[in-house]
């Protein structure tokens, strides 16, 4: 109680006055300090045991023949060197970095456009933002199951519809070109909550800007790229690092599609994580699949790091500038 | 500005064309979904398609509901969202609060260590983890989707709280230090009763993120029994294939609670996504 009392004189001489004493000095600088560990430890137990202890933990794996009951036996670079002649590797990666090749730009475009006309002054604003948010909350497995009924080759909506206009349609998700196209769409669909960001990204542009670059006599595009990208540039950056961390865990639609199309078109939905799942929970190969979760880190820190050098070219911060 | 009023009318009609257009092709696959799980079986694979269900064949909800343990699924997904609700918000604000209203060294870095284990794909820790839980086990029930949660794990929980707790201004606390209040009784008395609206947010995310948990789930869930209705979906997207509008009955009962949600905590939600975004627009 007594030290309570102290600790309390203490922090609050802090707040009042520089006073010198030797004492509330070293105080001042460790109580707050404690405190705050104290307040963040839930967290920084969670970091240890459940973030940096298994990832440590996969490197290690990743040297050895591992089956999850015995003890992992090392066995060096055996399961990188498997894994590079591995044909259904190659194939995953090259999946899942189609997918990302073209899921990122095109869910950006997607997103910043549905925003922009989200933005336009227009009555009914309210009912538009809720139309074009609610894909995004269905969940994913129920979005999987109407898309595939959409899409159906025989049956679906979707190729009727096309074939009113005399276009004879793929077979989209059993399709081994149109799959992948298929689950873009799928993902196109759902881009709600970065449309969202996006739009208060939009709203928090002053609009004297705009005011100003009109009177300057901009035309719209001069003002999209002179204020609108600049001025929403880190909303963007923080969108993409999310998407693409999505995109290289990309796995619960592809999986749950195939489950409804087994055989599927052949591996051209058969993504990496996939793979490395399969690897783990069929095969038990804990050490084979630990080197391709590690494999995934590197690739996606490399990723990472080059768009974050790469950024400061084309992010800009209003407060810096 | 001066524009006369009939070129407004026109570019007004324009906008309204696009973006109804756009809510068309944006609605139409939820319109489908409805309308199918309303159809007979012979009517949903009609050629040329019928659009309006008739008779309506309100009957598929039923026989769906019973072909499947529904019910079970989706009390299995509330009760892991329920438990995993109480561990992100006990933790998240307390490590928000850590993290906002105390200044300490390393805190700072302490914060973007935590923000940049987002970007580490889930898979590249998943093995490790999965050994653990076994080892302790842990695997089968639920028990590696709810601990993890009283461990901070919600880093959006975690965030969101934080932006929030950063726009109470500090004389709050230094009045409470005044009146000899330690730092909990600060957070416990007078800051988490102001933070309630972000409170609130935190836990409709934590919900939405449970119903659509898939992942989680399949790596941890073996027993049919315990089955999330995202596994119970997916098994029935995997045996009634032959069935589409049973299909599509079941993901309409897993679609509309959330969208009933939805509408009704709407400010909530897109306010909620808005902070995580544009940082601290709180």
């Amino acid at each position: 109680m007594a030290t309570q009392q102290a600790d309390v004189m203490a922090d609050t001489t802090q707040t009042r006055s520089q006073q010198p004493a030797r004492r509330a000095w070293s105080r001042r600088l460790t109580r707050p300090t404690r405190n705050g560990l104290l307040f963040v430890s839930p967290w920084l137990l969670g970091f240890l045991l459940f973030f940096a202890y298994p990832f440590f933990a996969t490197i290690f794996y990743s040297f050895t023949d591992f089956d999850g009951t015995g003890t992992p036996k090392w066995i060096g670079l055996t399961n990188y060197s498997n894994l590079f002649h591995d044909h259904l590797f190659w194939v995953s990666l090259y999946n899942t970095g189609f997918y990302t090749f073209f899921e990122l730009p095109l869910s950006t475009l997607a997103a910043l456009g549905l925003a922009m006309l989200l933005n336009m002054d227009v009555k009914g604003r309210a009912i538009y933002r809720t139309i074009f948010y609610i894909p995004s909350i269905v969940p994913i497995v129920a979005s999987c199951m109407v898309f595939v009924w959409m899409f159906n080759p025989a049956t679906g909506i979707v190729n009727s519809l096309l074939n009113d206009v005399n276009i004879t349609g793929p077979g989209w998700f059993f399709s081994i070109f149109w799959s992948k196209p298929s689950l873009i769409l799928l993902g196109l669909w759902g881009v709600g909550q970065p449309m969202v960001i996006y739009l208060a990204g939009l709203q928090s542009i002053p609009a004297e800007l705009y005011e100003v670059a009109a009177i300057d006599g901009a035309g719209a595009w001069h003002r999209f790229r002179k204020i609108t990208l600049p001025m929403l540039s880190p909303v963007i950056l923080f969108n993409v690092i999310l998407q693409l961390v999505a995109c290289f865990s990309y796995f619960t639609q592809a999986q749950v599609i195939e489950n409804a199309n087994p055989g599927g078109p052949g591996t051209s939905t058969w993504f990496y994580v996939q793979y490395l799942y399969e690897q783990a929970f069929a095969f038990l190969k804990l050490g084979y699949s630990s080197a391709m979760g590690f494999f995934l880190f590197v690739i996606s820190a490399v990723v990472m790091v080059a768009l974050f050098k790469t950024s400061n070219r084309w992010v800009y911060y209003a407060s810096e500038g | 500005m001066e524009a006369p009023t009939r070129h407004k009318l026109i570019s007004g009609a324009g906008k309204h064309t696009v973006l109804l257009a756009t809510a068309v092709v944006l609605g139409f696959p939820l319109v489908w979904m409805v309308l199918s799980s309303l159809k007979s079986n012979f009517q949903a694979l009609a050629v040329p398609p019928v659009w309006i269900p008739h008779p309506v064949q309100w009957d598929n909800y039923p026989q769906m509901l019973s072909a499947v343990p529904f019910y079970r699924y989706v009390l299995n997904t509330l009760m892991y969202a329920a438990i995993t609700i109480v561990g992100v918000c006990i933790s998240s604000s307390l490590v928000a609060y850590g993290f906002s209203r105390i200044s300490w060294r390393g805190r700072d870095f302490l914060f973007k260590v935590m923000v940049s284990t987002l970007l580490i794909p889930f898979f590249a820790t998943l093995i490790p983890l999965f050994v653990m839980y076994k080892r302790f086990h842990m695997v089968g029930w639920y028990w590696p989707l709810i601990v993890p949660t009283f461990f901070g794990s919600s880093i959006f929980s975690t965030f969101l709280l934080r932006q929030f707790f950063m726009t109470i201004p500090q004389s709050v606390s230094d009045a409470a230090r005044i009146d000899g209040a330690n730092e909990f009784t600060i957070y416990s008395r007078v800051i988490l009763p102001m933070a309630k609206p972000a409170m609130a947010t935190v836990i409709l995310f934590q919900f939405v993120y449970c119903w659509n948990d898939y992942l989680g789930p399949l790596v941890y869930i073996s027993n049919q029994k315990w089955y999330p209705l995202t596994l119970g979906l997916g098994q029935i997207l995997g045996t009634y294939t032959t069935n589409w509008p049973w299909v599509m009955a079941a993901a309409t009962a897993a679609t509309a609670p959330i969208i009933i949600l939805f509408f009704f905590t709407q400010r909530t939600f897109i306010h909620g996504i808005a902070i995580q975004g544009t940082g601290d627009k709180g």
